[in-house]
């Protein structure tokens, strides 16, 4: 018995290149997948990807846009023949009180975070069915957050957003069975990214206690980059065969236990 | 590749057939050293001498304390620790929780739950003595949702997801993590016996479905294996599940996402 069989998948991770997805792509490729990075950042997707290796690509897309998309996966497709698993990673955040929130930011958090994983799933949904027909495990991995679980302060937008994702995701999995292409979601609590970096002085200003404190106290430490990617790829290879519709929680116990 | 499991020492309860055995058998093949406990012991015996060299077995009754007690001080004594512990172990009795009598009730809380509770925190206690350590419970998503015939079993399914969610917040400073399993339909010995009663009960046949297997396969796309609750636990058992505790991860095909 050996690594997770994720030799010869081709994925696509979406906002990969940075934080989280950056992480599943090198998780991915250290087991032999090939790897689609793409990101709205497209010097940096193009980057990552070089710095994979050959045999990976790197591409623009900017998930508010389904022409970009749509553009981004047939060009995955093109270049490695196919599409096993797709990653819906992209996403962004507003740490600002309901009432403080701006309509229009409320939107685009929705655009990106939700109608966002929407667009790709509907983009990719065709060639993942035609490599289930052929054979193969195909998957989707939609990365919430365990924010979309429970409520946290000063992330309204954010929280809706990813119990959306959660959700959206059990609807796919069911009109995709047929198909023979799973979909799960992934839940992780505080990670240490530029992410969590931007929201740490808000959280610290409101709870009154440092962030890395509250990070001790409800999660009992930062959980790792590492960490989420071996979940997506445990949900995104074929040892997970039967799971579907299912969201994996990774939160050292924060939203397992009750105080 | 080195195994996933390699140089740990893994307790499995109700090991001797079903998901317990393919769970052992995995995590013996992920270079586990395995001890394999069964109500039944000569067949706990015979499945881990096919296992082969690094699976052991022993008779425990989960229910009774004290034989739960001695099977984890003597993996600890016989391996020098005790790594990872899967509370497996289950019956179930398939009849309308209206009538039923309490004397099925408290043997179906028994072994789920009073068992579940007996197996974690002995396993538990000792983990926290080395370091810390990995708890699986084979719960189910009937500790989810209403399960017409099984109320005693669901209701134990729900009671044992939320003491192990209960031990993983108690031990996370301990080192210990505590993780359910909440696996669909498998086809096992379990379930074998009770399709006609479920499909009678259910109205399958009303429904234009002709048997329980078609009716799951509506349900969950088909029946999940013992091999695929293996994997999870073995993810589970695993280092690279660090951050993973006091979490509930169903596999069941689909069957819990949708309402209809
Ligand atoms: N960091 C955490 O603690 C945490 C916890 C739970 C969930 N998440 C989720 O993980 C995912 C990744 O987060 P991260 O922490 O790595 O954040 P990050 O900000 O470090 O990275 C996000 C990436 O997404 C890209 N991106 C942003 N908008 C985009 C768009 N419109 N189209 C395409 N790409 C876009 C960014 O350029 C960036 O590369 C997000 O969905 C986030 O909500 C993060
Ligand atoms: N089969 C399914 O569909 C399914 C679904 C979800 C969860 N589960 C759970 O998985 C676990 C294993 O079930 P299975 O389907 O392999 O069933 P099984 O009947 O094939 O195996 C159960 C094993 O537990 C042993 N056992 C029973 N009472 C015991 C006791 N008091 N002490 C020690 N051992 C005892 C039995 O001897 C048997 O070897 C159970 O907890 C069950 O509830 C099963």
């Amino acid at each position: 018995m050996s690594d997770l069989e994720l030799e010869g998948r081709r994925a696509h991770v979406t906002g990969a290149a940075s934080g989280i997805g950056w992480a599943i792509a090198q998780r991915l490729a250290a087991g032999g997948a090939r790897v689609a990075i793409s990101d709205i950042d497209e010097a940096g997707a193009i980057a990552r990807a070089a710095e994979l290796g050959s045999g990976h690509l790197g591409v623009r897309a900017n998930v508010r846009s389904m022409d970009e998309v749509t553009a981004a996966l047939a060009a995955t497709v093109d270049a490695f023949g196919g599409l096993d698993l797709l990653v819906n990673n992209a996403g962004i955040e507003i740490g600002v009180p309901v009432v403080e929130t701006d309509e229009a930011d409320f939107m685009r958090l929705m655009d990106i975070n939700v109608t966002g994983v929407f667009r790709c799933t509907k983009a990719a949904a065709g060639a993942l069915a035609e490599a289930a027909a052929a054979g193969s495990d195909a998957a989707i991995v939609n990365i919430a957050s365990v924010a979309g679980v429970g409520g946290v302060p000063l992330l309204g937008a954010y929280c809706a957003s990813k119990a959306a994702v959660i959700r959206f995701s059990e609807v796919c999995a069911i009109e995709l069975r047929e198909a023979g292409v799973r979909v799960n979601a992934v839940c992780p609590a505080f990670i240490d990214t530029p992410m969590v970096q931007r929201l740490a002085p808000a959280v610290a200003a409101m709870t009154g206690m440092e962030f890395g404190d509250v990070v001790a106290v409800k999660q009992g430490r930062y959980g790792t980059l590492e960490e989420v990617a071996e979940v997506v790829a445990f949900l995104g290879s074929s040892e997970a065969g039967w799971t579907t519709g299912s969201h994996y929680v990774l939160d050292g116990g924060l939203s397992g236990g009750l105080l | 590749m080195a195994g996933r499991l390699e140089g740990k020492v893994a307790v499995v309860t109700g090991a001797a057939q079903g998901i317990g055995l393919a769970i052992a058998t995995r995590y013996a093949a992920e270079g586990a050293t395995v001890v394999l406990s069964d109500l039944d012991a000569d067949r706990a015996q015979a499945a881990a001498a096919a296992i082969g060299p690094g699976a052991t077995a022993v008779g425990c009754d989960v229910t009774d304390e004290g034989q739960v007690a001695s099977l984890i001080a003597g993996v600890v004594e016989g391996h020098g620790g005790l790594d990872v512990a899967v509370a497996n172990a289950g019956v179930a009795v398939v009849a309308p929780a209206v009538g039923q009598s309490l004397a099925d009730w408290r043997k179906v809380i028994a072994v789920n739950l009073d068992g579940v509770f007996l197996t974690l925190t002995h396993a538990a206690g000792a983990m926290a003595a080395s370091g810390g350590g990995s708890l699986v419970t084979i719960a189910s998503v009937t500790a989810q949702a209403g399960s017409p015939l099984i109320a005693s079993y669901a209701a134990a399914k729900a009671g044992a997801v939320n003491l192990t969610k209960t031990i993983a917040v108690e031990m996370r400073d301990h080192g210990v993590r505590a993780n359910a399993i909440c696996p669909g339909f498998i086809d096992t010995e379990l379930v074998k016996p009770h399709k006609q009663t479920f499909a009678d009960a259910l109205g399958l046949q009303a429904m234009g479905i002709p048997d329980f297997d078609a009716f799951i396969a509506m349900k969950q796309g088909r029946y999940g294996t013992e091999e695929e609750v293996a994997a999870l636990a073995t993810f589970l058992a695993s280092d690279r599940s660090g951050f993973c505790t006091a979490g509930e991860y169903n596999l069941d095909g689909g069957l819990r996402a949708s309402l209809l």
